[in-house]
Parts: C-alpha cells; sequence; structure tokens
C-alpha cells in the first residue's frame, strides 16, 4: 500500500479517530455489565433508588459513548477526506502529465474509472478501516476480556465457537467469490447486447433480426441470471450457519451458567450480560472478515491508482526555449505507434518545412498524415531517424515553449464546457475580447456565434453537442488562431467546411496570418491546391512534393487522387 | 450513518455502497406497484413459499425470548430440569430457525432473480421492437441506465427487501399484541420511545439532506471534470492547459472535501441520537416496571419481575423492524421509480406488423413512387412538404440537397422507420402501409455513414443480413467489396472478433463491412446514406466499381456529397426545402444553371476556384 503516504499528513486526526473510538467501544462494553448490575440490584431486589441511579449512569455514558463516537467519525472523516482530495489531485496532477501514448495504454474510459470511482472507493476504505476495522478489533478483545472478567468459563464456550464461525465464514466466501467475477462478466455481456441495439436499431430493423437479438439477449440474460442465482445459493448458507453457532453459544452460556447460578457463585444478570458480550464478540468477528472482502476490493483500487501515479511521462522535454522556432527537418523519420512494433506508420521520410511556408501534407486514410503532426507536437517521439527544429533536435525543446508557438486543429474538434469565449481563450489565457472577436471572423465563425442567443457569452454544454460539426471546427479554428502561433497547424479540421466558407477561411487566414508557418493536413485536393508547396504521403513515406501543378504533371499518385476527386480532368475549368 | 448490520448478502456483494444514495421518488406509486406486483406474482410460487418462510421465522424469532425467559426463570428458581428441557427446546427452535433461513435465502433469491430475468427479457423484447423515433429521441445511456441501474435496484429490493418488510411487519405486530399482553402500560411507554426515535430520525434525515445533495452536487462536478479533461486530452495537452486544468480541478477537489466532511459529521449523530433515545426507552421501561413489580400483588398494574425482562428483550425486539421499515421505505421507493421508468418504455406503443398485402422480397420490381409526401418529426417543423417522386424498377437515383433539406428522412420513409403524414409511397404500386414490415424490408438493403458492427466474427458481422449464407457467399461479398484484402491480413481472417463496434478497425475498413452485409443481403433496393463520405476518395474510387456491381439490377437510392459518387446516376434529384426542385441527368441539371448548378459549384468543383 504506497498509497499510505498521502494518509501521512493526517496523522493527527487518523489517530484520534480511533482513540475516541475507545470511548465509544468502552461504553459499549461498559453498558451490558450496568445492565446486569440494574437487573441483579435494582430490579430483583426492588430498589427504586439504585435502580434510578445506575439508570442515570447508564444514560450518561450512553451520551458520552455516543459522543465519542460522534467525535471518531469527524476525525476519520477528516482523515478519509483529505487523503481522498490529496490523492485525487495527485492523481488528476499525473493523468494530465501523461503522454499521449500512455494515456491511449490506459484508455481515456479507464483513467476516469480510476480518477472516479477508485477514489471514492479508496475514501471509504480508508475510512472504514480506521473506524470499523479498529471498532470491530477493540470490540472482540475488550468482549473477550469482559465476559472472561464475568467467568473464566465462558472462555471455553468462545474457543470452540471462534475457530468454527471462521472456518465457516472462510469456506463460503472462498466458494463464492471466483464467482463474483463471473457475474461482472455476465453482466457485461447482457449489457453489451443492450448497448449495440440501442446504437445500431436501425441495422437491426433494416435487416429485419429483431427475433435473433432477442434470442442472442435471452441467452446472455440466461446466462447472468444462473450465475447471480449461484452465487446467492452460496451466500444464503452464510447467515444461517452463524446463527446457528452465536445461538448454539447462547444456549452454551445459559447452561453453563445456569449451573453456576443454581450452584450460588452467580447471578441471573451476569448471565445475559454474557450472552450480551458473546453476540458483540461473533459480530465483531463477521465484521472483521467483511472488512477483509472490501480490503481486498480496497487493494485492487489502490493498485490501479499506483499504476497511475508511477507512470513517468514518457516524453520528457528539454530545456531550450528560442524565441523563434526555425525550420522543421524530418531527416530519415520512421515511426510506429508504442506497442505496434509490426505496424510502419511512417519509414525514411525526409521533409523540411521552412518559415513562412504554407505547405500541405496529402494523402489517403492511414497514409501517416496526423502521425507526422504528432510528431511535431511532440505527442509521440519519433522511433527511427530525428526531426530537428532551427538545427537543434527536438528532444532539447522545452515542451511548453515548443507548444506555445504551435497551434494545431485537429481532426476532431474537442469543446469543453464554458462560453464560446472562454472556449476560444483556451487558444491564449490573456486575449483580448478584440482577440477574440477577431479570431472568430477570421475562423468564419463570428457570423453563427452572434445569432447565438448571447453572443460569445453563450454557453456549450455537453462538449457542444448543440453546435453542427462545422461550428465546432470553426471554433476550434478561432481557438487556434487567438494564440498567434508562428506554427499552424490543420489536421484535416476542415473536412465539415463546405468549400465556399473553407475558401473564404483560407484567403483570410493568408492575409491575416503572414508569416505564420502553416501546414495544412488534408484529404481533398481542392483544400490544399494553393499552397506553397504540396507533400504527397504513400504508405508512409514522401512519395512526391511540389506545387499543385508540378505534382499534376509528375506525380502519378497525386494524379490518381486528382481524378478521382474531379472524375475527369476537363470538369475543373466546367 | 446506518447502524452496522451482519446483513451477510448486501455487505458481501463487491461494488456496492448505500450511505449517500439519494431516495428517488415515483411519480405514480400505485399504478407502478401494482404493475411490480404484477411481475413478482408470475413467481407466485416461490413468493408464498418466500412468505410462508419468513412467517414461520418470524415464529420462531418471537418464540425465542420467551423460551429464553423460561430458562432464565428456572435457573433462578434453580430447576435444572425445566432448564435442560428449556435449552433443549431452544436449541431446536434455533436449528429450525437457520434451515428456515437458509430457505429464505434461496427463495428471495429465486424470487428476485426470477422477476428481474423476466423484466429484463419484456424490457429487451420491447426495445427492439420500438420504432426509431423511440430510440431517436430518447438519450441512449438514459435508456441503457433502465436496463442496468433500475433493473439491479429492483434486484435487491426484492431479494432483500420483501422478505425483510414482511418479516419486520409481522415482529413489530407480534410484539406489540404480546407486550400488550404483559403490561399495556409498559407497551405504551415502549411505543412511545419508538414513536420519539422515528421522529428524531426524520428529522435529522431532512437536516441532513441537503448536505448530501450538496456533496452529490459537487462531486458531480469533480466527475464532469474530470471526463472533460481525460476525454479531451489532447487538445489540452496541444494548448499547454494542463497546468490550468490542474489548478481548477484542485479547487473544485478541495470543495469536495470540505462539504463532504460536513456531511459526514451530521450523518454521524444519527446513531449516536438513536441509541441514547433507545436507551433512555430502556430506562424508563426499567424504571416503571420496578415500581409496577413494587406494587400490591393483587393491584391491576402488577407484573412479575420475569415479565421486565422479557420486556426489555421484546422491547428491543420491537424497535429494530421499525428502524429497518424505514431503511427499507427509502430503498423500495428508489426501486419503486426505477420500476416506474421501465414500464414507462415496455408501455410505449411498438412497430405494428404492417399490413398483409401479397409481398415477395425476393421478386420485387422495385418501382418507388413517392406521391404529394407530408412529413415532420416534430409537428409544425415540417421536412418534407409535397414530395413526389418516380423511380423506375432498376433507376439509380442520386439525391442531393444542403444539410437539413431532407434527403435522409427519404430513406427514414422508405424503410417506415418513420410513418408518412400524408401523401402516399408505394413499391410496385402496393402502398408501403398495405406491405408486412418485415417483407418491406427484407427487400431492402441500407448501408448508412455510421457504421453499426457488433461484438461478434467479421463472418458472422457480414453474415448479418442473411445468418444463413455459407462461408463462401460471404467471402464473396468481402471481395466484391474489396473488403477481403485486409480481412485476411488479419491474424484471424473472418473469425476475428471485433470488439466495442469494431473500434481496432479503421473507419474506412468498418464501413466496407457494413458495404459487404448488404451485398451479401442481395436486395431489391438498395439504400446507400452518405456510405462513402467516411472512406477517402481514393479508397472509394477503389470499391467504387463494386458499388457499381452492387447497384446493377437493382433499385438503388445514393444519398451522397461527392461527385464522384453521384454522376453515374440514371437520375439526380435535387431537394430543397422538403420539395423536389430539380431533376435531370448530370449534364442536363448542370446546363440548367439553377440549384444543382450552385451547388456543385460550391463543392464539387471546389477546385478551379
Amino acid at each position: 500500500m504506497k498509497l499510505f503516504k498521502y494518509l501521512k499528513p493526517y496523522w493527527f486526526w487518523a489517530i484520534l479517530s480511533p482513540l475516541s473510538m475507545i470511548g465509544e467501544v468502552l461504553a459499549d462494553l461498559w453498558l451490558p455489565k450496568l445492565m446486569s448490575l440494574m437487573i441483579n440490584e435494582g430490579v430483583l431486589k426492588q430498589n427504586q433508588e439504585i435502580l434510578v441511579a445506575i439508570g442515570l449512569r447508564m444514560l450518561l455514558i450512553v451520551l458520552l459513548g455516543g459522543l465519542s463516537g460522534s467525535l471518531c467519525s469527524v476525525f476519520a472523516s477528516l482523515a478519509s477526506q483529505n487523503f481522498a482530495c490529496d490523492l485525487r489531485k495527485d492523481v488528476f496532477k499525473r493523468a494530465m502529465g501523461l503522454s499521449f501514448q500512455q494515456t491511449d495504454k490506459f484508455t481515456t474510459g479507464s483513467l476516469i474509472t480510476r480518477l472516479t470511482n477508485d477514489i471514492t472507493q479508496m475514501q471509504h476504505f480508508v475510512e472504514q478501516c480506521i473506524r470499523m476495522f479498529i471498532r470491530s478489533g477493540l470490540m472482540f478483545l475488550g468482549g473477550i476480556i469482559m465476559m472472561l472478567s464475568l467467568e473464566s468459563r465462558f472462555g471455553l464456550i468462545l474457543l470452540c465457537s471462534l475457530p468454527l464461525q471462521l472456518l465457516l465464514m472462510a469456506l463460503v466466501l472462498k466458494a463464492a467469490n471466483p464467482l463474483y467475477a463471473k457475474v461482472q462478466k455476465r453482466l457485461d455481456a447482457v449489457n453489451n447486447v443492450m448497448q449495440e441495439n440501442v446504437n445500431g436499431a436501425r441495422m437491426v430493423k433494416a435487416y429485419v433480426q429483431e427475433e435473433r437479438e432477442v434470442a442472442r439477449f435471452n441467452e446472455a440474460n440466461d446466462n447472468l441470471t444462473d450465475t447471480n442465482l449461484r452465487v446467492a445459493f452460496i451466500i444464503a448458507r452464510l447467515s444461517p450457519v452463524l446463527s446457528i453457532i452465536m445461538n448454539c453459544s447462547v444456549v452454551a452460556i445459559l447452561y453453563l451458567g445456569g449451573l453456576q447460578t443454581m450452584a450460588g457463585a452467580m447471578e441471573v444478570g451476569t448471565i445475559m450480560a454474557a450472552i450480551d458480550y458473546n453476540t458483540r464478540i461473533l459480530h465483531s468477528v463477521m465484521m472483521v472478515s467483511m472488512m477483509f472482502q472490501s480490503i481486498a476490493r480496497g487493494r485492487a483500487s489502490a493498485k490501479r491508482l499506483s499504476e497511475v501515479l508511477e507512470t513517468e511521462p514518457a516524453i520528457k522535454g528539454g530545456d531550450y526555449a528560442p524565441k523563434t522556432l526555425g525550420a522543421i527537418t524530418f531527416e530519415q523519420v520512421g515511426f510506429h505507434y508504442p506497442g505496434f512494433e509490426g505496424r510502419t506508420v511512417l519509414k525514411d521520410l525526409n521533409l523540411t518545412v521552412n518559415p513562412g511556408e504554407n505547405i500541405a501534407i496529402l494523402g489517403a486514410t492511414g497514409a501517416g498524415k496526423s502521425s507526422l503532426i504528432h510528431l511535431i507536437t511532440r505527442f509521440y517521439d519519433t522511433t527511427e531517424g530525428q526531426i530537428t527544429i532551427g538545427g537543434k533536435p527536438i528532444q532539447d525543446f522545452d515542451l511548453t515553449a515548443l507548444r506555445d508557438k504551435i497551434a494545431v486543429v485537429l481532426q476532431k474538434s474537442e469543446l469543453f464546457s464554458g462560453s464560446v469565449a472562454e472556449n476560444i481563450r483556451w487558444g491564449n489565457p490573456d486575449a483580448t475580447e478584440e482577440e477574440i472577436r477577431r479570431a472568430a471572423e477570421i475562423a468564419q465563425a463570428a457570423e453563427f456565434i452572434e445569432k447565438m442567443p448571447d453572443g460569445y457569452d453563450s454557453v456549450i454544454a455537453e462538449k457542444g453537442a448543440s453546435l453542427s460539426g462545422g461550428q465546432k471546427q470553426r471554433l476550434s479554428i478561432a481557438r487556434a488562431l487567438v494564440r498567434k502561433p508562428e506554427l499552424l497547424i490543420f489536421d484535416d479540421s476542415t473536412s465539415a467546411l463546405d468549400l465556399s466558407t473553407e475558401g473564404k477561411l483560407r484567403r483570410a487566414i493568408r492575409q491575416e496570418l503572414k508569416g505564420t508557418t502553416l501546414i495544412t493536413v488534408a484529404q481533398r485536393i481542392a483544400s490544399v491546391k494553393d499552397c506553397d508547396r504540396i507533400a504527397v504521403l504513400e504508405d508512409g513515406t514522401l512519395s512526391a512534393i511540389g506545387s499543385h501543378d508540378e505534382l499534376l504533371k509528375t506525380s502519378p499518385v497525386y494524379q490518381e487522387i486528382y481524378r478521382s476527386q474531379t472524375k475527369e480532368g476537363g470538369m475543373i475549368d466546367g | 450513518m446506518a447502524e452496522q448490520k451482519p446483513n451477510a448478502m448486501q455487505a458481501m456483494r463487491p461494488g456496492r455502497r448505500g450511505p449517500m444514495m439519494q431516495v428517488e421518488k415515483p411519480k405514480n406509486m400505485k399504478a407502478t406497484l401494482k404493475k411490480l406486483i404484477g411481475y413478482i406474482g408470475r413467481n407466485r410460487r416461490n413468493f408464498f413459499t418466500l412468505l410462508g418462510v419468513t412467517l414461520s421465522i418470524t415464529a420462531a424469532n418471537l418464540l425465542a425470548p420467551a423460551l429464553q425467559q423460561r430458562a432464565i426463570d428456572a435457573i433462578e428458581a434453580s430447576l435444572p430440569q425445566k432448564l435442560l428441557l428449556m435449552l433443549g427446546l431452544m436449541v431446536l427452535t434455533y436449528l429450525m430457525n437457520a434451515g428456515l433461513t437458509y430457505l429464505q435465502g434461496i427463495f428471495s433469491a429465486k424470487l428476485a432473480q426470477g422477476t428481474v430475468r423476466t423484466m429484463r427479457k419484456d424490457l429487451f423484447a420491447r426495445l427492439v421492437r420500438l420504432p426509431i423515433r423511440y430510440t431517436d429521441t430518447h438519450n441512449h445511456g438514459d435508456i441503457m441506465s433502465r436496463m442496468t441501474n433500475d433493473v439491479e435496484n429492483i434486484s435487491n429490493s426484492v431479494s432483500t427487501s420483501i422478505a425483510s418488510l414482511c418479516s419486520s411487519v409481522l415482529m413489530v405486530s407480534g410484539c406489540f399484541i404480546i407486550m400488550i399482553c404483559y403490561s399495556p402500560l409498559l407497551a405504551l411507554v415502549s411505543t412511545l420511545t419508538i414513536g420519539l426515535t422515528l421522529l428524531a430520525s426524520t428529522f435529522i434525515t431532512k437536516f441532513m439532506r441537503k448536505f448530501f445533495v450538496r456533496q452529490q452536487r459537487i462531486l458531480g462536478a469533480v466527475n464532469g471534470q474530470v471526463e472533460e479533461m481525460v476525454s479531451g486530452y489532447r487538445t489540452v495537452m496541444a494548448y499547454n492547459r494542463q497546468e490550468r486544468a490542474v489548478d481548477t480541478f484542485n479547487h473544485t477537489s478541495d470543495q469536495l472535501k470540505k462539504t463532504a466532511i460536513y456531511a459526514n459529521i451530521f450523518g454521524g449523530f444519527m446513531g449516536p441520537v438513536m441509541n441514547f433515545i433507545s436507551n433512555v426507552g430502556f430506562l424508563l421501561i426499567a424504571i416503571i416496571g420496578g415500581y409496577l413489580a413494587s406494587l400490591p400483588q393483587d393491584h391491576l398494574l402488577y407484573i412479575t419481575v420475569g415479565t421486565i425482562q422479557a420486556f426489555i428483550l421484546y422491547s428491543k425486539q420491537f424497535s429494530r423492524p421499525i428502524n429497518e421499515i424505514a431503511n427499507q421505505y427509502a430503498a423500495i421507493q428508489t426501486a419503486i421509480a426505477g420500476a416506474e421508468r421501465i414500464f414507462e418504455v415496455m408501455d410505449s406503443p411498438i412497430e405494428d406488423e404492417g399490413g398483409n398485402a401479397p409481398y415477395n422480397p425476393k421478386t420485387v420490381k422495385g418501382a418507388l413512387s413517392f406521391q404529394d409526401v407530408h412529413f415532420a418529426y416534430e409537428p409544425k417543423k415540417p421536412v418534407l412538404q409535397g414530395f413526389n417522386l418516380e423511380v423506375e424498377a432498376g433507376q439509380k437515383i442520386a439525391i442531393v440537397g444542403a444539410t437539413g433539406s431532407g434527403k435522409t428522412t427519404v430513406v427514414n420513409l422508405l424503410t417506415r422507420f418513420y410513418d408518412i403524414d400524408r401523401g402516399s409511397i408505394t413499391i410496385d404500386g402496393t402502398p408501403l402501409t398495405a406491405i408486412p414490415r418485415g417483407k418491406l424490408r427484407e427487400s431492402l438493403a441500407i448501408v448508412l455513414q455510421d457504421t453499426v458492427l457488433f461484438s461478434d466474427t467479421i463472418a458472422r458481422n457480414i453474415s448479418y443480413s442473411k445468418p444463413d449464407a455459407t462461408m463462401e457467399e460471404i467471402e464473396a461479398a468481402a471481395k466484391a467489396t474489396g473488403a477481403d484484402k485486409f480481412i485476411r491480413k488479419l491474424k484471424d481472417g473472418y473469425d476475428t472478433l471485433l470488439t466495442e463496434g469494431g473500434s481496432n478497425l479503421s473507419q474506412g475498413q468498418r464501413q466496407l463491412l457494413n458495404i459487404a452485409r448488404a451485398v451479401l443481403a442481395d436486395p431489391s433496393i438498395l439504400i446507400l446514406d452518405e456510405a462513402t463520405s467516411s472512406v477517402d476518395t481514393r479508397t472509394e474510387m477503389h470499391i467504387q466499381s463494386a458499388m457499381v456491381a452492387l447497384m446493377k439490377n437493382r433499385t438503388s437510392l445514393i444519398i451522397a456529397h461527392r461527385l464522384s459518387t453521384i454522376r453515374d446516376a440514371d437520375k439526380i434529384i435535387v431537394i430543397d426545402h422538403g420539395k423536389v426542385v430539380e431533376e435531370g441527368d448530370h449534364d442536363t441539371l448542370l446546363s440548367q444553371k439553377g440549384t444543382y448548378y450552385n451547388l456543385y459549384q460550391s463543392q464539387f468543383a471546389g477546385i478551379a476556384t
């Protein structure tokens, strides 16, 4: 449990809590004794004064016990909540610092679960440990001591019942445990069928496969029910077995105690107290074993969190932070995604992007266009060859300094909750309102933003679910423009715009951002025709480079793409 | 926090926590409850067995303190024989109790699982037959949660609540009757303290609630931030926003901590306060009982010392189930609210079987006619307004138009995913509504922009349109679309298992599988709704020949925005504002210099501008 260090700063609360627990446990243990006294001295001997006196003492103890119990829970929650809060912050910070390949490996879904569920699990776990575990332990020990102090022979009863109880519980739990994983699997299967049918309803209906889906679901459903029943049947054994042990020890106490009392060595109230202690002891054993279950669960969560915390960012920057970047050169660059050794994405790629140049990268899906962009921003590192910027290896650059000079508009527009203006301001936190408006205008977004009910203050809900694909792309572009970057990269990020809007956008960018290096990744020739140079990627390597007219004459690949988008050359002017 | 109870079933299930569970109130408790009981009633035998077993357990539980009391009396009176007898009876009772408890566990599990299984089954069978309108207008996550969370809640309630509610009610009434028989005055005292406990608990719960609600809200905010930043990490990183994200997150996280601690502090008082009140009651019984016992024996209210002890035991047994009922009440309410949502799905009208005109999907020629079709998804927002279209059998028709002009609606109407408001659509002269729905769809195949793949092998995904297809047929379909090439490169070829809707394939590959599926279906009418917009133009060109072959000899409706897909159509129709504004072939339309010409200029001829 390496996460223990997060509890350290709050050791004070973590220790105070069990300490005040002692008060509660003592009160709980004291009460049966007082009760027996009350019955022996007050009720049986019909002494009202003693009755009232003991009664008041009882109430006082209950009050004190309750108070220390409340304090205990306050301290426990102080410790566990602070612990969870620190842990959550650290894991989040670490998650934000992960490199792309690491986030991909964890998958975003899993990272989210770790940050939400697992943290909550850990918080509950720590709280339970502090409160329940220690409470049960104290209760167990205290109960045994009190019971033995009543009559040492009662120990014999405990000696029989305790090991038996532990053994039986272990047996039942051992039988049930492996089934839980199975239940989860079966449940996933049921949900999966459901999910597919909700999302693919059109396909199911179009091919009239309702019956088949129902059959598929029924099978998954029956499987789940069977497994659930198996678990329930096993668990159903636990409760009766435990109650037999508990009740038989009560009978044994009555018998042993009865003989003693009849011999005049014990009083009736004592037997009642012993029964009470017996119940508490066996109960606390049960609680402890339940705790072992939750320890197993806590451990799983802790492991998943440690995994995140122990992941060092795979990509670290240097400390070189120049004022301007300069030319970007790819020298014999090869690349495959981490973990996919067999699948080469880029190979032997040589390319230089000059400052201020307007260059396009064209190629089919899977040709390696986006990967090339990811290398420039150091989202990934090359696996062969190297990239230099202004003559310096890219690894020497400070990551923040490097990315501050670059603005990428990604293929998938990711927007965040907040207003339109806030989303654009992501590009540059210090941007003035004027700058934001200007960026929106260049991005051809101003028009639709102003039509929104609150203009720039309109709130974007659910990652822009209310916006069209083209609108989201234009907002992402505005976000990149407001950054006033040295290098602006469009990664196939105008695909949802119609050509006239795209044309206006390109003209505006050309006019407004003179001197900015522009890299455009695209599939449509129409989007890149006017670039200074077009680099044609084919199967991960540079197939041709040159202007539109040059490529039309020299590159067969380019010609083929061109034909596929126009059908026949004559149409261009038609 | 709630008192810890040795409820093995609940405590041992992993990953389930209740303390902060919010109680949800059902809207129409009575009607839902009635339906829910109907479901439980389907397992009538289990239900009544469970009830009988629970009744016996309660009786045993009521008997046990009486026996214990006799045993103590025997000890006091020094009657070893009687003590042994009583102890023997006790052991018997306990054994019986244990056996019954086991049966209770078995039957309540059977009842719960049986009920939930039927519910899930019915829910799914219903869901699959709901009209597309339902899935289109409801949040998918919300539909899913009915199947998962709501069903789970019901299962928990049925398995634990029913038994414990029954036994609690029986226990309370049993205890109450016995207590009244022993001493009405003490029974009154006991009842009063319990009333006080209940009052206090409602008061505290109400007071606490706002803290828990707040905690829940901030927790939602924390989770929301995590979700947003982690899934948008590419942008976060590209814009160097990590530090800001961490700052904001830390702030929310701190807030959560603070509220959670407040909630815990107030929540923590609950137990001790209850404990105190119940002890006050206990003390009152002891004092008043002591006083009554000291009265002269012929006094109306006189009781024996043994009675006081029995009373103490009974009053303990009396108060426990009352707390339990209060606890169960919340759980049951939540379950009923869940059941309400499930029944809401089940009560939604399903698609009918369609008409019963003779219609053979295999021999249909595929002549389509849309006459004066009007349609709106939402009232007062018309999409199609007087749409007319005649398609001859075997014709290739391309539909073009701006976004929102109603292109996809034509598909939705032809497949009867939605029904027209006015006008008529016919296939080979038969109105759509007269054709059996299943047979109608069997004669169509659609390929949509959003690919749909199931977690199954590639082969079975292709044969989705024809479950009895042979391997040869499947491979032939894959070859015809060019999917065969990439499938063979996969480790397990056609037996490769697709996970998460085919996330291990590229978008283009996914679409190829969907097209292969349509090829295999061999329909009379083919619909391609932006089918190739997600594959790049070169790949499209490579599958173009397959598409042409696919479209041969069948009526094809093509919705597309790429010129290459549209040019070869026999007829291009241009939709604008829900009406056909132009129709003809490519060259004719271009020469008209109308809407098509403008669309063409802005989209297809972009290279020239």
